[in-house]
């Protein structure tokens, strides 16, 4: 059984969509159900009557994210290739100061976008008019996104987890978000308490005792998985391949990033090689002792050609392993080549991928290409790819 | 018209949520939304009144410029959102046409701003590459650092605006 299903490939889409509108179903039933689709409900939250909010959405992320884990956890599902595609790069500013706007607008407004379309759906005029103010607010953003230059995608950080931030097993971080969830849970209902003056009745009291016991009960099962040995001490896992280009922007931007090993013959390796590459033979890789790093930067196996299987030493990897696409001939194609300069009517990217080139030919060879022509007009500013998220 | 029915326990409805996102995880490889969608229902709408203009503003024509924008899965999603909720309400006894708000505000107050806030959820969601449903609820599950820092901000943004509109709702 292969999860995920993918169901969105091309011949399935038409049924991709249709379970997209089940999912989102369910989704909305739940959310009417626990009463977000009423903004006095919602805003109870702010004002220190209702927890409704903090139970229902941390519930559902601890409950997601147990199952994903453990999943991951006894090797069905690959956690880390779920959230590259399923969870955006991190712009820490932009979320940052979106995240404020958001609760400013949540607050005002009574609802979030998602409950708006429920509230509104239940015959609330309020949900509606928020609904068409989010549309018209999002294209607003996307209008005004060139003038907000770079800073819309500040604080990139690339795919990082809390996982990778403190270095342990994505398991262990789920107890702690586990146990943290239960003890805001515990807080609030205190808090709820003090502010109604009683107990909740003991028909609220039984299912929130079995909710939270289910929850501590799996996160600390999940952790008989990390006993199960490591994905791939028997099967064989392929390498991501990463282009010549997207490597030098890492290596040039974010060297902290990446840690390029190249399995080439060591002469061959000492000659050239990608900046900041160690020259690490295959038979060499063993005294790495890769499976005991930590997980924060991302292994580039750079070969004579294309690496399509992670090395045997390499598997047992905890981050990411991505192979450089065509090896040491294509980077040699690409920096130690020297680029035709662009025309004048070179879109702004080719313009960047002309200085990335220039510069770092000229770095390895002390040739100077001349500068590119200027531009024949002001131009679109160039645009960086904004990243996959839930919602984009 | 029966009595409308109670809400669920938050908790039980907390863990039906988060199995209705693991199975978007597992089912699609991807989680649930909802600014998206908006964004592209806007796009859609723009491109009936000024098509050209969306073809040149890069933003809008990443999603509008050669194909629909109204193709495409989170559009699909949210349209469910829409339909379950309604059947809920339905069910539930709750399907009714009104306008919440808080005894001392009017109700053109109320749609101002419900409208303003509206708006600007809808430019912080662009700015966080979503909204609760797809960033905090999703990227959360999955532990992205971006999306905690969203989460907690969030919070932090309501509870601090909370005082400024008291009048809104007490």
């Amino acid at each position: 059984m292969m999860f995920p299903f993918e169901v969105l490939s091309a011949a399935g889409r038409e049924v991709g969509l249709v379970v997209g509108v089940l999912i989102g179903f369910a989704f909305g039933f739940v959310l009417e159900r626990a009463g977000f689709g009423r903004a006095d409900k919602l805003v109870g939250q702010f004002y220190g009557n209702d927890m409704t909010v903090l139970k229902v959405m941390f519930t559902g992320i601890v409950t997601a994210m147990l199952g994903i884990v453990i999943l991951d956890g006894v090797g069905i599902v690959d956690l880390r290739a779920v959230s590259d595609h399923a969870a955006s790069i991190t712009y820490l500013w932009p979320m940052l100061v979106g995240g404020l706007l958001l609760g400013v607008g949540f607050v005002v407004s009574g609802y979030c976008p998602g409950t708006s379309i429920v509230a509104m759906a239940s015959g609330k005029i309020d949900g509606l008019f928020t609904v068409v103010g989010v549309i018209v607010g999002s294209v607003a953003m996307g209008e005004l996104q060139p003038a907000l230059g770079g800073w819309f995608t500040s604080g990139d950080l690339g795919n990082l987890y809390l996982y990778d931030l403190v270095g342990v097993p994505p398991m262990i971080v789920a107890l702690a978000v586990t146990a943290m969830a239960l003890a805001m849970f515990a807080g609030g209902e205190r808090i709820e308490r003090w502010l109604r003056g009683a107990r909740a009745p003991a028909a609220e009291r039984r299912p929130r005792l079995a909710a939270w016991g289910g929850l501590a009960t799996a996160a600390v099962l999940g952790l008989a998985t990390l006993l199960v040995p490591a994905r791939g001490a028997t099967t064989v896992r392929r390498t991501v391949a990463i282009d010549a280009v997207d490597l030098a922007r890492r290596v040039v931007s974010r060297p902290w990033s990446v840690r390029v090993l190249d399995l080439r013959e060591k002469r061959k390796c000492v000659e050239a090689r990608v900046p900041g590459a160690e020259c690490t033979p295959a038979k060499e890789l063993g005294r790495l002792e890769l499976g005991q790093s930590g997980s924060t930067r991302d292994l580039v196996l750079v070969g004579d050609g294309d690496v399509r299987t992670i090395p045997a030493p390499v598997v047992g990897y905890p981050g990411r392993v991505h192979a450089l696409r065509g090896g040491f001939s294509s980077w040699r194609k690409f920096a130690l080549t020297a680029p035709a300069p662009p025309g004048p009517r070179a879109t702004a990217a080719e313009r960047e991928v002309f200085r990335l080139r220039s510069g770092l030919h000229a770095a390895f060879t002390g040739v100077r290409a001349p500068p590119p022509p200027p531009p024949s007009s002001s131009g679109a500013p160039r645009r960086r790819g904004g990243g996959q998220g839930g919602c984009s | 018209m029966r009595p409308a029915e109670k809400f669920w326990n938050p908790y039980v409805a907390g863990v039906a949520l988060g199995l209705v996102l693991l199975s978007s995880f597992l089912v699609m490889g991807r989680g649930l939304g909802a600014s998206g969608a908006s964004f592209r229902l806007g796009v859609a709408a723009l491109s009936v009144v000024a098509p050209s203009h969306v073809h040149d503003a890069p933003a809008l024509a990443a999603v509008g410029a050669d194909r629909n924008p109204l193709d495409d899965w989170l559009v699909f999603e949210v349209l469910g959102v829409a339909l379950g909720g309604l059947v809920s309400a339905f069910a539930a006894g709750r399907l009714k046409s009104e306008l919440i708000r808080g005894p001392r505000i009017s109700t053109g107050w109320r749609v101002a701003l419900a409208l303003g806030g509206g708006a600007l959820m809808g430019m912080a969601a662009r700015l966080a590459r979503g909204c609760t449903s797809g960033q905090a609820l999703s990227g959360g599950a999955l532990l992205s650092v971006g999306a905690w820092v969203f989460m907690f901000s969030v919070f932090a943004g309501g509870y601090a605006m909370a005082w400024f509109v008291r009048r809104e709702w007490r």
